[in-house]
């Protein structure tokens, strides 16, 4: 028993049950999709308040949607569906999503969700900065309705998101991307169930001409307590070709976009370093993948 | 307070008391001795506890048995015994020499099933990425990977 003060654990079948629940545990109330960062936090000791479990898996929130406007990513869809939809597989413009799916080993990857890595807030985690980087927007649901937040700006700090209590993400959308959009997503880790010593998440968008017309650049792993977007590294990007010289000038530009961690993994100088290498690497993947 | 659930394992219905936070390897090994998956870390690194759930892997430490309801569960058990006839996947870790103290081997041979359910033959690369998520202290992996080979060519 790790969860010292838990009465329940709910499995409602609506929404509207789940935001009930939520509203009358409060602050105790954590909710479950995959569980395995719930379980991370228990074996932690970090949910000692905890006095309700509300599992969302019956909400009917697993699904993939095209739309006209992008793609809709219903929060509890796995790691592994994600990773077997279409568009992840082929297109270069997700291709960001397509890496950051292969690091997490198969035990993850069946029960993880998209809306659960997104929810827990912490930069370790390796879909949620490819998301940022494709423009991805959260769907929240909560007592007083539905709103979108864009993912940017969404993760305040180590475990803080956007969400205000008693909400709940329903989706992530990502806005369809532009012709001639690619991405990529690199990770530096020890071994397959390692969170990101530093991870590195890019999308390029070019124009008419073969300039780069919109760059981003996200950092995760030990970058601080949320993830980084690297404005210097993609200001030297933007307006120019997309080659060598430019990813050159991103990667040295990097180094000053964060502060990095200083750990046993990894010291700040080494990381700093990573960023660049990783950088240049992952902008290389992502401009092949147009041919 | 206790929960009362049903679950599904090996193709048998258990009506359960679990406490709400009781892990589903818990409820494996302690209520149905099912000893079958192990525990080892007990937090999803080293995947002793693999079982299939719906027909794909997880760790069964990180699931909580009340949101395993409704689910089918297969333990290395469910895939084949001595009495029943061993699965090939068994048979070839006894072949291969692939089991030392073989405490990770019901992980790791799960971890190989889902692999060999959807792939028919398996590339080297493909074997060592199903089983990436499983750690052993003993072989140093090459036997398993021989094992694993061996299996996917008796299909
Ligand atoms: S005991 Fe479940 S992964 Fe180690
Ligand atoms: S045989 Fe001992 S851990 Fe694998």
């Amino acid at each position: 028993m790790t969860l010292p003060n838990l009465q329940d654990y709910h499995r409602p079948a609506t929404a509207e049950e789940t935001i009930a629940l939520m509203q009358q545990h409060g602050d105790g109330a954590m909710l479950v999709a995959g569980g395995t960062f719930v379980h991370g936090l228990e074996v932690r000791g970090l949910l000692e308040g905890v006095t309700a479990l509300i599992d969302i898996g019956r909400l009917g929130l697993a699904s993939i949607r095209r739309e006209p406007g992008g793609i809709l990513l219903g929060a509890t869809t796995t790691l592994a569906d994600l990773a077997a939809a279409d568009f992840v597989r082929g297109e270069p413009a997700f291709g960001a999503v397509r890496d950051a799916l292969t690091y997490p080993p198969p035990q993850i990857r069946n029960v993880g969700t998209v809306g659960g890595c997104v929810a827990a807030a912490a930069p370790l985690y390796d879909l949620p900065a490819a998301l940022l980087a494709l423009d991805g927007r959260v769907q929240a649901l909560g007592a007083k309705g539905a709103r979108e937040l864009p993912l940017d700006g969404f993760f305040r700090g180590l475990f803080e998101s956007a969400l205000a209590p008693g909400e709940l993400i329903t989706a992530i959308a990502i806005p369809a991307p532009p012709a001639r959009t690619t991405s990529a997503f690199l990770k530096l880790e020890t071994n397959a169930n390692d969170l990101a010593i530093l991870s590195v998440a890019v999308r390029l968008t070019l124009d008419a001409r073969g300039a780069i017309g919109t760059a981003r650049v996200v950092l995760g792993g030990g970058v601080g307590e949320a993830y980084v977007r690297a404005a210097a590294a993609e200001a030297a990007l933007a307006g120019r070709k997309a080659d060598a010289q430019a990813f050159a000038a991103a990667a040295e530009a990097v180094a000053g976009d964060f502060e990095p961690v200083a750990d046993h993994r990894g010291s700040a100088a080494y990381r700093r370093h990573i960023a660049g290498v990783y950088l240049r690497r992952a902008l290389t993947t992502a401009r092949e993948r147009l041919g | 307070m206790q929960k009362l659930i049903t679950l599904q394992v090996n193709g048998e219905r258990h009506e359960l008391a679990v406490e709400p936070d009781e892990s589903l390897l818990q409820v494996l090994r302690n209520r149905l001795e099912l000893v079958g998956p192990k525990k080892g870390c007990d937090s999803g690194g080293c995947g002793c506890c693999s079982v299939h759930v719906d027909g794909r892997v997880a760790y069964s430490c990180m699931m909580y048995a009340v949101g395993a309801e409704g689910r089918e569960i297969t333990t290395i058990e469910g895939i084949g015994s001595p009495a029943t006839g061993l699965h090939r996947l068994q048979q070839a870790f006894i072949d291969a020499g692939a089991v030392q103290c073989g405490y990770c081997t019901c992980g790791i041979i799960m971890a190989a099933k889902q692999l060999l359910d959807t792939v028919k033959q398996p590339s080297e690369d493909q074997i060592r990425l199903a089983i990436a998520g499983n750690l052993c202290r003993c072989t140093g992996y090459a036997k398993i990977v021989d094992a694993i080979k061996l299996a996917a060519a008796q299909t």
